[in-house]
């Protein structure tokens, strides 16, 4: 009697993904983007290209919250708390809008960083009441902190794309450009996605940080594209029409370069890729 | 600071609190919905809320364009939420029924509690129930009604009171609505099918953090109304 031989797992090295080296660890990385992104909303004069810079460290800031947070399981889905962190974004754009004016030193606008401060107090707040025994009681660990960077990076993250689009912080001059032309809802949308769409695309057992941050760069190429159309559109650069061509160049190549990095990623981390051919009908 | 300013702030939290709890009279469904084997829509609270919030926003606007009555706005508000939140849950007992091949019956109640109708034996066993049957259909109705007319409240109190632009208003609404019913929706965690389901017990809890989380909210926007001159 012949016995059959245990299948033998063949033991490989584990393979070595693209890796994506910014700053690694999520600490270092919510002070650094965070920190990039708050000089870089200050200065309003820079070119669009460079605001496009501080648009992606913000989104990614804040997909490595969303992360960090849906690990747990939420029971409600990723896009919950992706949507939540833009939804404060708009209230914080608001306040740190309303207050830009105070302290205004030529093209420096240092007081927008109010509405930052008070979207991370109130995100800190709301992360309290969720994770708190008494009230929901989500019980995931560091809830609060995530929540308020979500506040603060969504915050910054329009802040960024209002200052692109406007060439300025005045009030008048967004409800003009952005809120009346409608163009807040595609900023509403897609900021969503750079947030919430990464780790709810990629999450699973296998699921690794590099790769799921990969998504959200991407994205924020396409942002850039989207808003360097916009700007031409609108034509509120200083810069003249030079300004959205280049945003519009600089989102192309982050798309393709990420968005290749990605793939590739994806087909040598996989244990096989097989084509499916095309779709059989029935005879 | 003016009575006004506190009107702002007490229609936000008002509405806030309103978000809450149509969140949860919501069908939701979840990810089992998608597969036939819990009852509600196939998606999360934060979508199905969305839709319906935003359906209500648009028909709340377009009227607010010809009156400045609270009540005829917020009424607008809450009828478009209805309709949106009534048609998904007919779209979605047809493809139950149609493409499925199930029947809407409730997996928390043995007897509907409106009409009496027996759910158990139509239930497939393994399962959480099926659709939208009556009972669940009535609470999302009355769940889009309160939504619709909460969203639609802050709306009007931004729009009238502190003088934003149509779409300023709009959107900041739409925001605040969005936060709110996002912590309902923790709080719910997953799947609910109206006010007969257990879970609704859960509610006093969602609604103090929906009050201090409006409350802050409607501070931070008081406070841009009073900075900007209330010209904007």
């Amino acid at each position: 009697m012949t016995v059959t031989p245990a299948v033998v797992e063949e033991e490989e090295a584990p393979k070595k993904g693209l890796s994506f080296k910014l700053p690694l660890e999520e600490t270092e990385m919510g002070l650094i983007a965070g920190i990039i992104a708050a000089v870089i909303v200050i200065f309003t004069g820079l070119p669009a290209v460079i605001k496009g810079v501080g648009l992606l460290l913000a989104l990614l800031w804040g997909c490595d919250s969303v992360r960090k947070t849906s690990k747990y399981g939420l029971g409600t889905g990723v896009p919950s708390i992706g949507v939540l962190g833009t939804g404060y974004g708009v209230v914080g754009a608001l306040m740190g809008l309303a207050v830009a004016e105070y302290g205004r030193v030529g093209q420096l606008y240092p007081a927008v960083l109010v509405g930052v401060i008070v979207m991370g107090a109130i995100g800190l707040v709301s992360g309290v009441f969720s994770n708190g025994e008494k009230f929901i009681a989500m019980k995931i660990p560091r809830l609060e902190r995530a929540m308020m960077e979500l506040g603060m990076a969504g915050t910054l993250a329009m802040l960024l794309e209002i200052s692109i689009l406007t060439g300025s912080l005045s009030f008048a001059a967004v409800v003009d450009n952005v809120m009346n032309t409608g163009l807040i809802a595609l900023m509403f949308i897609f900021n969503c996605f750079a947030m919430l769409h990464p780790y709810n695309a990629c999450l699973g057992p296998d699921e690794r940080r590099e790769r799921t941050r990969m998504v959200s760069v991407e994205i924020s190429g396409l942002i850039c594209v989207l808003m360097g159309l916009a700007l031409i559109g609108l034509g509120t650069s200083p810069y003249g029409i030079l300004d959205g061509v280049s945003l519009i160049v600089f989102g192309v190549i982050v798309w393709v370069v990420f968005f290749r990095m990605f793939i590739k990623a994806c087909m040598d981390e996989c244990y096989a890729t097989v084509g499916t051919g095309m779709i059989k009908t029935i005879e | 600071m003016e009575p006004v300013m506190i009107l702002i702030v007490g229609y936000v939290v008002i509405g806030g609190l309103l978000a809450s709890l149509g969140a949860h009279l919501l069908p939701v469904g979840g990810a089992p919905a998608a597969m036939g084997t819990a009852t509600g829509i196939a998606t999360g609270t934060v979508q199905i809320m969305l839709g319906a919030v935003l359906t209500g926003l648009f028909t709340a606007a377009s009227v607010a364009t010809f009156t400045d009555s609270l009540l005829l706005v917020s009424l607008s508000g809450a009828l478009g939420a209805t309709v949106m939140i009534c048609v998904v849950m007919f779209m979605a007992n047809v493809l139950y029924a149609f493409g499925c091949g199930v029947v809407p019956v409730s997996g928390r109640v043995e007897v509907d509690p409106i009409t009496k109708e027996p759910q158990a034996p139509y239930k497939t066993p393994q399962t959480d129930g099926h659709g939208v049957p009556n009972v669940v259909f009535v609470s999302g109705t009355m769940g889009g009604f309160i939504g619709g007319f909460g969203g639609a409240l802050m709306y009007y109190a931004l729009l009238n009171y502190a003088h934003f632009s149509a779409g300023t208003a709009a959107v900041v609404a739409f925001s605040i609505f969005v936060a709110n019913a996002i912590l309902a929706a923790y709080n719910i965690r997953g799947t609910i099918e109206g006010f007969h389901d257990p879970k609704f017990k859960r509610l006093p809890k969602a609604l103090v953090s929906s009050l201090a989380v409006s409350l802050l909210c409607g501070i931070v926007v008081v406070l841009a109304t009073i900075i900007l001159g209330g010209a904007l």
